[in-house]
């Protein structure tokens, strides 16, 4: 099967369901920046006392202004952050952030783009659902979840004055339990992991664009269509 | 290769508006990132700022005739965030640890075109005091080796962490180790909930004062040096080498001014940045935790060497070059415009068991200030002498015996001789063994005056 029969039957699927998928598209990144604020104020049992809003087109200005090289332009802007909100500890001096999430413009588009391909897998799944098998669906769903959930684990945003205070995606493992120097020794394969969630999301959408096997097709077909209560 | 066309984008996008933006006067802007609660930061930071040292050092001459400074201050309670904040160019000077400023350095060097200097420090425990491990004050811990399969936490990365790490391979104990901030870990020992918890400064102190905790283990005993210092971005420093000497210079003049009057420095501290003045005092009085310093000696680049090959065992931080980093560069020329001998001060580094040898004990009485007395026999005696009147005093100062360290006199172990002499130690040990060898006993500091009073 070509590439660009494939690419039809994908954009066929979408076009079939465009209110699914733009509502898995826009509420991906809306529920994963809610599980994350929902996780930092699960696991220190306290609500936020502070939030900042930042100026992030004036700074990300001042960084094109100030950096040289265009690699480090990119690398640094993919820090900025536009919005911050935690707990501040005021037992001691001025007081100290202890938690915070960050809303990074950033990390939010690769959000969204992986929000959009989780809503081409659902459409996808939907409209396949009568063609596919059930181990072929569940094989694409699972392998297009794990790589959602490692796409979404290296974009996390979070920040612990013990993980040395700078919002990055180990602080989540850390903050779920996971010792901090392994989380630290995990963090060099952080743009790994993450090409390995997107490699997983684009293979499921791959399998399930195709046309079911021989042996498959043959199973299917050997199943009378009135036990599939199909209409006589 | 997907976050490379993300960046793209959003770099094509915002160049057109850098583009687009109107021409501006002249502005140098001088943004500085510092710590308040890391008291070896306060000499480029809070007091610095507050006296507005660095707006009397500024040039306002030849080049810098017509320019206008645009000066900032961003507070931080860990290093990590002033180096990315740098990286950002929202700060263009950043002042921390040794370990923090390791990782500054070697994340810049990292990058094709950004780079920093390490410029100036701003003061030094040469034996490595400022760090310590602290148990609750319950706790029947006394010496590190106790600590063996117990709990221990630290904030990891920081300059506490690498004494704790090095402080385990010296001692061949192993220990589960925690990750907590200071604030954390300060209120774990309070309530008892863990074995020991290792910080930086003044943490120790802090729990010490406040009655939550007792040092069983200080920094100086792990024999690194440990430093504090500021790191300047190279587009700075190149552009207006000037303006970074002058900085340099409001740092020297900063601990000057501390030196002048301790007690001034520590009651204005205290309101600056909420940290008791009694802690501060131990840090910043004379006979105190800390050297107020600037020059930058052939011995911290081999700590900072030594803190790096830590880092790198640790967490795979990119390497340094800190032949390019460090630079005296900015403070010889600061120090030939003040008029001091920078070679002097560079060779001059403070023992404090050389130094302190022979400083009288203090009290700090609530009316009347800091009260000095050469024998430990006269300060239990005044002590309670206070005490029988009435008299509020807000703490007081003794050395350790062995090191030479400032100790607060209720938390050090006191050992009576046959003869009525005293001795004050920081560990209990230490203590014993000096007791075992003058026929003494170990006692604590209310038995102590006791003995006076009676």
């Amino acid at each position: 099967m070509t590439a660009a029969a494939r690419a039809t039957r994908i954009t066929s699927a979408v076009a079939a369901r465009p209110r699914l998928w733009w509502a898995v598209t826009l509420g991906f990144p809306a529920v994963y920046h809610l599980m994350m604020f929902a996780a930092l104020v699960a696991r220190f049992q306290a609500w936020p006392n502070y939030a900042v809003t930042y100026d992030w087109l004036g700074n990300v200005t001042e960084i094109i202004r100030a950096t040289p090289s265009l690699s480090d332009m990119g690398a640094i802007i993919a820090q900025e952050w536009l919005f911050e909100v935690g707990r501040m500890n005021y037992d001691y001096g001025n007081g100290i952030s202890e938690w915070s999430l960050h809303i990074n413009p950033a990390k939010v588009l690769i959000i969204c783009l992986l929000g959009g391909l989780v809503a081409t897998l659902t459409t996808l799944v939907a409209a396949r659902r009568a063609q596919c098998s059930s181990a072929r669906l569940g094989g694409a769903g699972a392998a297009g979840g794990l790589g959602a959930a490692l796409v979404g684990m290296t974009n996390v945003t979070l920040a612990w004055v013990v993980c040395c205070a700078t919002p990055n995606w180990v602080v989540g493992l850390a903050i779920l339990g996971l010792g901090v120097s392994s989380s630290l020794w995990l963090e060099q394969f952080g743009w790994w992991i993450e090409y390995a969630g997107f490699v997983l999301l684009l293979a499921s959408l791959y399998l399930l664009s195709g046309d079911p096997k021989t042996a498959e097709t043959a199973h299917q077909t050997a199943i009378p269509q009135s036990a599939m209560g199909a209409p006589r | 290769m997907l976050r490379h066309v993300t960046q793209g984008l959003a770099i094509g996008a915002l160049l057109a508006v850098t583009a687009a933006a109107p021409a501006q006067a002249k502005t140098i802007k001088v943004a500085i990132g510092h710590q308040s609660m890391c008291t070896d930061t306060y000499t480029a930071g809070i007091v610095v700022k507050e006296l507005k040292l660095l707006e009397k050092h500024l040039p306002k001459t030849g080049k810098y005739k017509d320019v206008d400074y645009d000066i900032s201050w961003a507070d931080y309670s860990s290093g990590g965030p002033i180096t990315n904040q740098m990286m950002a160019n929202k700060l263009n000077i950043g002042v921390m640890g040794d370990y923090p400023l390791i990782v500054n350095g070697a994340k810049f060097q990292a990058t094709d075109s950004l780079r920093t200097y390490y410029v100036a420090g701003t003061g030094y425990n040469v034996k490595g005091s400022g760090n310590a491990i602290v148990v609750p004050v319950k706790s029947d811990i006394y010496k590190i080796g106790d600590l063996e399969g117990k709990e221990v936490s630290t904030p990891v990365g920081s300059a506490a962490w690498g004494m704790l790490l090095k402080a385990a391979q010296d001692n061949k104990i192993k220990f589960q180790l925690k990750n907590q901030s200071p604030a954390v870990g300060a209120a774990n020992i309070a309530a008892g909930k863990i074995d020991a918890h290792s910080d930086f400064c003044p943490w120790s102190e802090i729990m010490e004062f406040r009655g939550t905790g007792r040092k069983i283990y200080d920094g100086s005993e792990a024999g690194v040096p440990y430093l504090h210092g500021v790191v300047v971005r190279k587009d700075l420093a190149d552009e207006y080498p000037e303006v970074v000497q002058a900085f340099i210079k409001a740092v020297y003049d900063a601990g000057k001014w501390i030196k002048e009057d301790p007690m001034r420095a520590t009651d204005l501290m205290e309101k600056w940045t909420g940290v008791e003045k009694e802690v501060l005092y131990i840090y910043f009085s004379k006979g105190g935790h800390l050297s107020l310093d600037p020059t930058i000696k052939p011995k911290w680049t081999e700590a900072l060497t030594f803190d790096h090959t830590v880092l790198v065992r640790e967490k795979a931080i990119p390497p340094l070059d800190f032949k390019e980093w460090i630079t005296e560069k900015y403070i010889k020329a600061a120090y030939k415009d003040m008029g001091v001998d920078y070679e002097k001060d560079k060779a001059e580094i403070v023992d404090p068991a050389v130094a302190n040898a022979g400083l009288p004990n203090e009290i700090w009485h609530a009316r009347d200030g800091i009260k000095s007395y050469a024998t430990l026999p006269e300060f239990l005696g005044a002590v309670a002498k206070f005490r029988a009147t009435g008299a509020k005093i807000n703490a007081t100062y003794v050395y350790d015996k062995e090191t030479g360290l400032k100790l607060f006199g209720k938390t050090a172990f006191w050992v009576t001789t046959p003869k009525g002499g005293f001795a004050t130690f920081l560990r209990r040990g230490e203590a014993e063994k000096y007791a075992a060898s003058v026929d003494g006993k170990v006692i604590d500091f209310e038995d102590a005056i006791g003995m006076k009073s009676s």
